[in-house]
């Protein structure tokens, strides 16, 4: 129901495997973008006229280097571009840039800009933009600058040429700044220019047009560097009923939506009036108990836990089956995939570790849930009715989202769920959620052999050698139970029958750059 | 008159100043930090600082409602955490789509009240109060997002008639923003209508028994004379209470109403500004809920003098 999704969102991070070793040149798409749907370019005689999309969460605001907000970046992604951008696999892809250089000792990066590109005012693109562009978002500490704790430097030598200079290696430097719109190119002094909240200035194939309270209207910008999209515009509208957007969807007043509940899957496959999209996201969703706490912090009694749970029936519940169970952060189709799972569903195992190291017979333990993402509620009760069961009786103590984050950030809680979103770079996903000292490590987790593994994986320049730490890394944290990771949901999309060119993704990034309308 | 008039604008200030307060001081108890909900998990502790500083929250709480007191009465009620905008402009894009839905609704209610009500006090004990009284009685217990939701599938879905959701300004498309408007004017009306549909009906029964009816009745006027100018023109003026503090509830936001139709109004504005411990944009609609009771009844005092004569403002003497 809340407005401000996503904000637990953006785990943040990328694939790197685009630039794999030191100083070699990186295989370039010049020109035309990297669009991925099976559609040739923005030109024929498709219908234009504009798409209207129904989207579940209102944007809190416009400026990509503030919000944080998912509903946000679902309208920026088609304003704004970043130096690079991840495709539907999740590599990195030229986009602003069209091809980078790093050095031997992986410190210098070297990025060429495109030629010819303008933003959406007629002003010229060039390197003073981005260094502009970066150093607001460090020299604000905005909410990103964190992405660029690495970076050293940042140059313009020449108008087409910015070098980034870091101070250590750090081979996700392609996520961090390009995967996702929050490090988006805004021209120099926008920031003091324009009022970034409510307009945009971006270099995207569309154009903010107008903000309201119930929508907001983007219009083709015809001079993009890409193919022009086919669409002459695009209408965002907020609606945050679900029977609202399917009955818009059916009578053809919308043509996209993404609020589409889990339950509602099964009824609509077999639907003529709606294409429905399926497929497996990048987002990670788990258990965390804090370690700082008896008897959480003895790893048996965690591992206890983790054999009481059964995964599928969590599932179930939560996602009505719209989500693959997984014991690990990164699904299948993720090349940072791993296969570990060492935990059956063992309740007499579970019974027996718990007994050996609970505190108290029934062992209470408080759940904190929020209704900011209900899936949590509903994995807390089938896990209450499991874990009742190997001697650990479960309070669910549900929160709205603001006083959630409180308690989290004081370790005032048992044990939480939560989900990271929008994973690519698993320096994103495993880094700061599990090093000692980390700023997500809420569950005070603490394993010095983990703080190697991933200090060492985060200035691995070589790819396989850099799968192989963390690989090595996630089956410590696993074992360890910092995380009892539970399952990878579904990003679930309908839209109109015979709408083309979309392409739904993992990362959940929307785009309607090469979207052409029914009929 | 006037005097009456600038004495109630006096108690108005003092009213505002003390909800300003109560507030401001209830925020500060309620759990939850601005700036963490802002930033969500991925706070960087750096970052978060940063922002709490810029934002003033690191003064002292008496300091930050001195100042943000001193920005509203100049009319800047300050800048949302969330969405980095000014409040008065958030408030002012919300007000077109509240006063169109608060509006209509209250219309609805009426036009639902007057008549069933009228009728079923003309017949007491008739099916007509039997059928009044129950969908009365229905028209409470339904909960608005069901019905709102039962609304759309028949209407949007199924029939066709009309768009599922959304707002379209008068000014755009009055054809339009008539259309988006009816559903949830209905939904939201019911609940009012059917509150007003008794209060009606008691108070038509009532004006029934009086004495000048009974001789009204007496010296032969004619039955529809009797109910027009000696029962409803006394039945009604209580009404005007009831309904004005209806319109203001309808005004300040009817939030489950505004959800289902996404409908953009200040009950959705309420709803995040709380959800996202929004101090300055919460502080700002409150505020403003505020103003719309005190002026509301105010306006219903003051139209009580002219549909009741014998009810005067003048300084007594």
């Amino acid at each position: 129901m809340a407005a401000r999704a996503g904000a637990a969102a953006l785990g943040i991070a990328a694939l790197v495997s685009a630039c794999g070793g030191g100083g070699e040149e990186v295989d370039v798409d010049d020109g035309n973008g990297t669009s991925g749907a099976d559609q040739g370019g923005g030109d024929g005689d498709a219908p234009a006229g504009t798409l209207v999309a129904a989207i579940s969460a209102q944007p809190d605001q416009f400026d990509p280097h503030k919000t944080q907000a998912y509903a946000s970046f679902q309208v920026l992604e088609n304003v704004y571009d970043t130096l690079v951008v991840p495709d539907a696999e999740g590599e990195f892809q030229p986009s602003l840039a069209t091809e980078w250089t790093t050095s031997d000792d992986a410190l210098t990066w070297t990025f060429t800009l495109r030629e010819g590109v303008t933003f959406h005012d007629g002003s010229a693109f060039d390197s003073a933009d981005v260094v502009y562009s970066y150093r607001r978002i460090i020299d604000e500490q905005l909410a990103n600058a964190y992405r660029f704790a690495s970076v050293a430097n940042i140059d313009a030598p020449d108008p087409q040429t910015v070098v980034i200079t870091l101070s250590t290696p750090t081979p996700a430097l392609l996520d961090n700044i390009g995967g996702f719109k929050g490090m988006a190119i805004i021209p120099e002094g926008a920031g003091q220019q324009t009022d970034l909240a409510t307009t945009a200035v971006g270099t995207g194939p569309f154009t903010l047009e107008e903000t309201g309270a119930g929508g907001v209207t983007l219009a083709r910008y015809d001079d993009y560097w890409g193919d022009p999209a086919t669409v002459e515009g695009v209408e965002f509208r907020y609606v945050s009923e679900p029977a609202a957007a399917l009955t818009a969807l059916r009578s053809g007043d919308i043509h996209w939506t993404d609020n589409v509940p889990p339950q509602d899957i099964e009824g609509l496959q077999d639907d003529e009036e709606v294409e429905l999209g399926v497929t497996p996201s990048v987002d990670y969703w788990y258990l965390a108990m804090n370690q700082t706490r008896p008897p959480f912090d003895n790893r048996d009694f965690r591992r206890g836990v983790a054999y009481g749970i059964d995964r599928e029936e969590v599932t179930e519940a939560a996602r009505f089956g719209a989500a693959t169970t997984n014991q690990t952060a990164i699904p299948e189709q993720s090349l940072w995939y791993h296969e570990y799972a060492p935990f059956e569903h063992d309740p007499d195992q579970a019974a027996d570790l718990i007994e050996q190291t609970a505190a108290a017979t029934p062992q209470p333990m408080g759940l904190m849930v929020t209704d900011e993402y209900p899936e949590t509620v509903q994995a807390a009760q089938v896990i209450q009715a499991q874990l009742a069961e190997v001697g650990v009786e479960i309070g669910i103590e549900q929160e709205a989202f603001a006083t959630w984050l409180d308690r989290q950030a004081a370790g005032d809680y048992d044990a939480f769920l939560l989900g990271w979103l929008g994973n690519l770079d698993p320096f994103g996903f495993y880094h700061a959620q599990h090093v000692c000292e980390g700023t997500s490590n809420f569950q005070g987790y603490c394993n010095p052999e983990v703080d190697t593994l991933l200090n060492q994986a985060a200035a691995e320049t070589d790819q396989e050698a850099r799968k192989a730490l963390y690989d090595q890394a996630a089956e410590l944290i696993v074992d360890d139970v910092s995380y009892l990771y539970l399952y990878n949901p579904d990003v679930v999309q309908a839209w109109a029958p015979g709408l083309e060119g979309y392409e739904i993704r993992p990362d959940k990034a929307i785009n309607f750059e090469t979207v052409r309308l029914p009929e | 008159m006037t005097r009456y008039v600038l004495r109630r604008l006096l108690q108005s200030v003092a009213v505002l100043l003390g909800v300003s307060i109560l507030v401001f001081a209830i925020i500060q108890l309620v759990p939850g930090d601005p700036i963490r909900a802002a930033l969500g998990q991925q706070a960087d502790p750096e970052t978060y600082a940063a922002l709490r500083e810029r934002a003033g929250l690191d003064d002292p709480v008496p300091l930050q409602f001195v100042n943000w007191l001193a920005g509203a009465a100049t009319g800047d009620l300050g800048v949302s955490f969330r969405t980095g905008e000014t409040v008065l402009s958030q408030i002012l894009a919300r007000t077109p789509a509240t006063l169109s839905l608060a509006g209509a609704a209250i219309v609805v209610a009426l036009l639902i009240a007057i008549p069933l009500g009228t009728i079923s006090a003309l017949h007491p004990r008739s099916p007509v109060d039997w059928f009044a009284s129950l969908s009365s009685q229905a028209g409470l217990s339904v909960p608005d997002f069901w019905l709102g939701i039962l609304l759309i599938l028949l209407f949007a879905g199924t029939l066709g008639w009309l768009p599922s959701s959304g707002y379209t300004p008068f000014t755009e498309d009055p054809v339009d923003w008539a259309r988006h408007l009816i559903l949830p004017a209905i939904t939201a009306g019911v609940s009012s209508g059917s509150i007003l549909t008794r209060f009606v009906r008691s108070s038509v029964l009532e004006s029934l028994g009086q004495d000048h009816v009974r001789t009204a009745r007496a010296k032969g006027m004619r039955a529809r004379d009797v109910l027009t100018w000696h029962v409803l023109r006394n039945a009604l003026v209580p009404l005007v209470t009831v309904a004005g503090v209806q319109l203001a509830y309808l005004l300040s936001g009817v939030v489950v109403v505004e959800y289902v139709f996404a409908w953009p109004g200040l009950g959705q504005l309420a709803f995040q500004a709380v959800e996202s411990r929004d101090y300055p944009l919460l502080q700002g609609t409150v505020l403003l809920f505020a103003v719309i009771f005190l002026v509301v009844n105010l306006v219903v005092d003051l139209a009580y003098a002219r549909l009741d004569p014998r009810i005067s403002y003048r300084s007594a003497r």
